[in-house]
């Protein structure tokens, strides 16, 4: 079967498909257990409200403390409501439901957005380390600050805020995504790091390193191969598949590579690195097959700025993303 | 006065079940049912599941029936919400990915299909079902129900080149599937 007849096929399935039983009783009986509910919820709210009162003053946090914000919906903050804005000190946990939406002020350096469908708990509110751990779920974060002074840890490994902006989405067994919409941010597990800056997205995993970061507009095979090296043991395989699809714009998923493959398969990576962004001065095929620091720091600083013009510039400039220059 | 032509025929059904008319809206399930359970089923890959799933689009959408203006038909709104509640559902528990269903579920979709011609359709149902999780929803979302990329981005929140890669590896597992 080829792809059109695959489509083709695709396009014949039938819409509708009865389901094997009347599923209106059920619903029927969720809507007006629905509605009895508010009614209940109307009568409570008084209450409610009292309590809420005589909870915030009796339970007053102490320490250190970050402003929550409600956005939409009920978020809990440590299985209590939030109401208009309430706080959060460490150890506690902020909880969304898939209609809740609520803002955390990260001290005083930036803030996170909590999606829908969210658990985050505040595990440090210090000068030096402002942390937050996301069980499941997605945040946004804008951080305004030098380097590595905001931290979210999922459970595939921590992403370290670089002076950005970024969306992070993991569930509760670690597979995530990391995009980052300005700036750069580093996702660190076990030693290994990926760096992924602006425009760019990178698939986190539990017990596995950082994925290999892509740009957003990566060639699909480009993205399934980097998924099957970094998470389906894919081997030289998916190396020489990621090789061949690469153009000059993905050179930081090349760059990221040349660290993660085994010492056989990274002449190839250079090799083909080198084609698509030629190396600046100082840049030795030795040294980065030798994985020495200040050459790959050097390649890295080239194929960064290259990659920050055609991000910035787009719509602007035409950038040969071979060169860094522009074609106009 | 000019009204869009999703407003000037906005369904009397709708009108009545916004303002709380429990059988005006069972009307509109009765209309939507099969279309909706067909994508719960497609993209959940479980009939059980896909059973549950209905039942909480709908009660969603009497919820957020008085969000819905008219803009668009009400049976493209409710897909929507449809993929956005089984997408919520998945999200829950995503280690289902990695998990790749038994092929051997005879009854998989076959209501109703008794042609020779239907057999390509059974096949590739199952198959379908077989498929990971992030891989199967955007199959079902683009090649069988004609979203484009865009529009799966914006309803899932994945990346457009995600939601490509995803399709590129659904309709290479299937052929490989559809061959064996």
């Amino acid at each position: 079967m080829n792809e059109k007849e695959l489509q083709d096929a695709a396009q014949r399935l039938p819409r509708s498909i009865e389901p094997p039983e009347d599923l209106w009783p059920g619903i029927r009986e969720r809507i007006q257990r629905g509605k009895a509910g508010k009614y209940r919820r109307l009568v409570w709210v008084p209450l409610a409200l009292a309590a809420g009162v005589g909870a915030i003053l009796l339970l007053r946090p102490r320490g250190e403390t970050w402003t929550v914000q409600r956005v939409a919906g009920a978020p809990r903050v440590n299985d209590a409501p939030l109401g208009g804005s309430g706080t959060m000190r460490v150890g506690q946990v902020l909880e969304t439901d898939d209609s809740s939406r609520a803002t955390i002020a990260v001290g005083g350096i930036g803030r996170v957005d909590v999606q829908p469908g969210s658990r985050v708990r505040l595990v440090r509110a210090e000068a030096t380390d402002h942390r937050l751990a996301l069980a499941f779920g997605g945040i946004h974060a804008k951080v305004d600050a030098p380097p590595r002074l905001f931290f979210v840890d999922t459970p595939a490994g921590t992403a370290v805020d670089l002076g950005c902006e970024y969306v992070l989405e993991t569930d509760s067994s670690g597979r995530g995504r990391l995009h980052v919409t300005g700036g750069y941010v580093e996702f660190a597990w076990g030693g290994a790091r990926s760096v992924v800056p602006i425009d760019a997205y990178a698939e986190t995993r539990a017990h596995s390193p950082p994925g290999i970061p892509y740009v957003a507009d990566a060639p699909a095979a480009l993205v399934v191969a980097l998924d099957s090296f970094a998470f389906a043991s894919g081997g030289a395989p998916a190396v020489r598949a990621a090789l061949g699809a690469a153009r000059s714009e993905d050179a930081i998923s090349l760059w990221h590579l040349l660290s993660r493959v085994n010492a056989s398969e990274r002449g190839a990576v250079y090799d083909r690195l080198a084609i698509l962004v030629p190396p600046p001065a100082g840049v030795t095929r030795a040294g980065a097959l030798a994985l020495d620091q200040n050459t790959l720091e050097t390649y890295w600083g080239r194929i960064e700025r290259i990659h920050f013009r055609i991000v910035v510039l787009r719509g602007i400039r035409n950038v040969d993303a071979r060169t860094g220059r522009s074609r106009d | 006065m000019s009204l869009t032509p999703a407003l000037s025929v906005l369904d009397e059904r709708v009108v009545r079940a916004r303002a709380g008319d429990e059988a005006a809206f069972e009307a509109l399930y009765r209309e939507h049912a099969g279309r909706v359970y067909a994508l719960c089923l497609r993209l959940s890959g479980e009939r059980g599941r896909a059973a549950d799933l209905t039942q909480d689009v709908f009660v969603r959408c009497w919820e957020k029936l008085g969000t819905f203006r008219g803009e668009s038909a009400f049976g493209s709104w409710l897909y929507r919400l449809a993929v956005n509640v089984v997408w919520m559902a998945n999200r829950g528990d995503r280690r289902r990915e990695d998990k790749v269903m038994p092929v051997a579920e005879p009854d998989l979709h076959e209501r109703g299909m008794t042609s020779a011609a239907a057999g390509l359709g059974i096949d590739l149902e199952r198959a379908i079902a077989t498929l990971p999780a992030g891989a199967r929803e955007v199959f079902v979302l683009f090649d069988v129900e004609g979203y484009g990329h865009e529009d799966i981005a914006r309803m899932t929140g994945i990346a457009v080149g995600t939601s490509k890669a995803q399709l590129f590896r659904a309709r290479r597992l299937l052929r490989e599937r559809l061959e064996r």
